[in-house]
C-alpha cells in the first residue's frame, strides 16, 4: 500500500463546489499559507518547521572531504530527502515513490541548481580537500505542501548552520574545533523558497499551500520557485491540466510576495535565536571567569 | 454518576459503579473486557478496563463503556458507527474502507434497509456509507464486517446507509466518542465532565439558516451536510466542521467552545 487513500466523492465534490465559492477547508484565502511555526534546536542547522500539519526536521551537516576531479573548487552539497512511514502510513521505507522523487528534484533545482549555497566558498585547499554539505530532510507528519514546507526549511537550516573554521597551514589543512575557534556561517549567495499552487475547476481557481486533501482533489500544481529580489529560479508545470499563461503571470506575482513574507518570517526567528545563543554564550564565558577567580583564591 | 472515575489497563471496574437497571442485559462498549476468574464462591465475573480512560455508564440504556483518549488511531469494537468510504465491489460484498491503510471490511451487498437481489444500492469506488460494525471476528487478519441495518428489525436505524453530498471532516477518534455521547439524549447529565457545548451551540445559531445534518463515525470521522441551507451551504457545512476539528485539536473549555463558535461563525459572515 504504497499510495495515498482516495479521496472519497463526497469529499472531492465538496472541495471543488467550495472553492467556486471562494471557500477553503480551514477558512484561509486562496492565497494564504498556514500558520507556519519554525524553531530552532540545540545545535546549528537543526530546524523543525510547522506548517499547518506537515511537519518537518531538517539537519544540516558538514564534513571534509575531497572535492570532485571535474570541480577542484567547488565544495559539495546535498539535500536527502527521505520519506519513512513515519510521516504517513502510506510511505514505505526503502521504497521511493512519486512524491519523493517530485520532491527531490524540485528541491535541487530550486536550491542547489540555483547556487543559493555558494559552493565554491567551500573549498579548503584547491583539489585536495573542500567542505561537504549536507541537508537531510525527515518528514514527521504529512498534510500536504511538502516541498515549500522543505524548501523553507532547508533554507532557514542553511542560513542558521555554521561549520567548524579551517585554515590551510604549510599545505596542511587544520580544522578548528567549536570551541577553539568561533564556528563560520555558510555563504548564502540568495534565498530562494518555493511556493507551489494547485488549479481547480478548469485553473479559474488557483489556491496556494494545498492541504492534503486539496491536493488530491486538484487537477493540477505549478511550482514556482523565486527569491526575495523577484528573481524566478524555476517554475513547473509538471503534471494535470493545462494553466493558463496569465494565471503563472498573477501567480508569480503572488510567490514573490509570499517568498518576501517567508523570508521576513524566517529571517526574525533567526535573529531571536541567535541573540538567545549569544546571551547563553556570554553567560557561560562569565561563569567560567568565575571558576579561574575561585581557583586563584 | 457522581465522580468520574479513570480506569487503568487491568483495572477492575467497582461493582457500584455498574448501572444498577436489571431489566436489560449489561451492554459492553470499547475498552471493556469480561473475564471469568475462578474463586472461593465457584467462577465470577469482573469486568476488566484494556485501555486507560473514564469510565461512563448510561443508566438508560444499561451500558457501561470506556472513554479512552482521542487516539489517531481507530479499532473496530461490535455496535460501533463508522463511516465506511466504498473501495471496490464484488459478488456479495462492498470492501470499505474505514481506516485507510488497514484490511477492508465488509459491507453486505444486501445488509441494507429493504435490499433485495433487485433493489440492492449500486455503490460506486469512493461513495459513503453510514454502518455499524457487525462483527470483528478474532485474531489477526480477521475481516470485520459492517452492516447498514439492525438485524432484528430489518430497518436502517439512526440513519445507516449511504451517504449522498455533504462533507466528511476528520476529528480525533476521541472526539467522534465525545460528539456521539454528547448527542445521545440521556447523556445530558454529563455535560460538566465532557464539556462539550459545541454541537448544541452550533445548533442554536445556525437553526435560522436551515440547520445541518452531521453522522459521526467512530474511525474519527464526522459527516456534514446542509443542504437546506441554499445558498450558504457551503460555508455553513465548513464552519460547523472547523468549529469540530478546532475544538478537537485545541482541546477546548466550554466557555471556550462558545466562543470559537461565534468567532467562526463572523469569520464566514454567517451571522453578524
Amino acid at each position: 500500500m504504497s499510495k495515498e487513500a482516495q479521496l472519497s466523492i463526497a469529499e472531492r465534490d465538496f472541495i471543488l463546489e467550495a472553492l467556486r465559492e471562494n471557500v477553503r477547508l480551514d477558512g484561509r484565502q486562496p492565497d494564504d499559507y498556514r500558520p507556519l511555526n519554525i524553531s530552532f534546536g540545540e545545535e546549528y542547522g537543526h530546524v523543525n518547521l510547522q506548517l499547518g500539519k506537515t511537519n518537518i526536521i531538517v539537519r544540516i551537516s558538514a564534513e571534509v572531504t575531497k572535492p570532485r576531479e571535474d570541480r577542484p573548487f567547488d565544495g559539495l552539497f546535498n539535500i536527502n530527502l527521505e520519506l519513512t512511514a513515519m510521516g504517513s502510513p502510506a510511505w514505505e521505507s526503502g521504497r521511493t515513490n512519486d512524491i519523493e522523487a517530485y520532491a527531490t528534484n524540485t528541491l535541487d533545482r530550486i536550491i542547489r541548481h540555483s547556487n543559493a549555497l555558494d559552493t565554491e566558498s567551500l573549498c579548503i585547499l584547491k583539489g585536495v580537500s573542500c567542505w561537504s554539505i549536507r541537508a537531510d530532510v525527515h518528514v514527521i507528519d504529512y498534510d500536504g505542501n511538502i516541498t515549500d514546507a522543505a524548501c523553507i526549511a532547508i533554507m532557514a537550516g542553511l542560513q542558521h548552520f555554521r561549520r567548524p573554521d579551517a585554515v590551510v597551514r604549510d599545505g596542511r589543512v587544520i580544522v578548528y574545533g567549536v570551541e577553539q575557534r568561533v564556528p563560520v556561517a555558510l555563504n548564502i549567495t540568495h534565498k530562494p523558497l518555493s511556493v507551489t499552487f494547485h488549479t481547480f475547476n478548469d485553473s479559474k481557481h488557483v489556491i496556494v499551500d494545498a492541504t492534503l486533501k486539496e491536493e488530491q482533489a486538484a487537477e493540477g500544481d505549478l511550482v514556482i520557485g523565486i527569491n526575495s529580489a523577484g528573481d524566478v529560479c524555476y517554475l513547473s508545470k509538471y503534471a494535470g491540466a493545462p494553466a493558463d499563461a496569465m494565471v503563472i503571470v498573477k501567480k508569480t506575482n503572488v510567490a514573490w510576495e509570499k517568498v518576501k513574507e517567508i523570508n521576513a518570517a524566517v529571517e526574525k526567528v533567526l535573529q531571536a535565536d541567535l541573540a538567545k545563543r549569544a546571551k547563553i554564550g556570554m553567560a557561560d564565558e562569565s561563569r567560567a571567569e568565575n571558576d579561574r577567580l575561585v581557583q586563584i583564591e | 454518576m457522581s465522580v468520574p472515575l479513570v480506569l487503568l489497563p487491568s483495572d477492575e471496574v467497582p461493582q457500584d459503579h455498574l448501572p444498577t437497571n436489571n431489566s436489560n442485559p449489561l451492554r459492553l462498549g470499547p475498552g471493556l473486557r469480561i473475564l471469568s476468574q475462578p474463586s472461593s464462591k465457584g467462577s465470577s465475573h469482573v469486568l476488566t478496563a484494556t485501555q486507560a480512560g473514564l469510565l461512563t455508564t448510561d443508566a438508560k440504556r444499561n451500558t457501561v463503556s470506556l472513554l479512552s483518549f482521542p487516539n489517531r488511531r481507530y479499532i473496530p469494537t461490535v455496535n460501533d458507527f463508522v463511516i465506511a468510504q466504498i473501495h471496490h465491489s464484488s459478488v456479495d460484498f462492498f470492501h470499505c474502507m474505514v481506516t485507510p491503510h488497514t484490511a477492508h471490511a465488509l459491507l453486505g451487498q444486501l445488509s441494507f434497509e429493504g435490499a433485495s437481489k433487485k433493489t440492492r444500492p449500486m455503490l460506486k469506488q469512493g461513495e459513503l456509507v453510514y454502518a455499524r460494525v457487525q462483527s470483528v471476528g478474532v485474531g489477526a487478519g480477521a475481516e470485520v464486517e459492517l452492516t447498514c441495518v439492525n438485524p432484528a428489525t430489518g430497518k436502517a436505524d439512526g440513519g445507516l446507509g449511504p451517504l449522498t453530498g455533504g462533507m466528511v471532516f476528520d476529528v480525533s477518534t476521541g472526539m467522534a466518542a465525545r460528539l456521539i455521547r454528547a448527542s445521545s439524549s440521556s447523556a445530558e447529565h454529563n455535560d460538566a465532565i465532557e464539556g462539550l457545548v459545541v454541537l448544541s451551540e452550533l445548533g442554536k445559531k445556525l437553526e435560522s439558516l436551515g440547520g445541518f445534518e452531521i453522522a459521526v463515525g467512530r474511525n474519527g470521522k464526522v459527516w456534514v451536510d446542509c443542504s437546506n441551507a441554499a445558498e450558504s451551504a457551503v460555508k455553513v457545512t465548513v464552519a460547523v466542521g472547523r468549529c469540530l476539528q478546532e475544538t478537537d485539536q485545541q482541546n477546548l473549555h466550554p466557555h471556550d467552545q462558545k466562543k470559537l463558535v461565534t468567532k467562526i461563525l463572523r469569520d464566514m459572515k454567517l451571522v453578524s
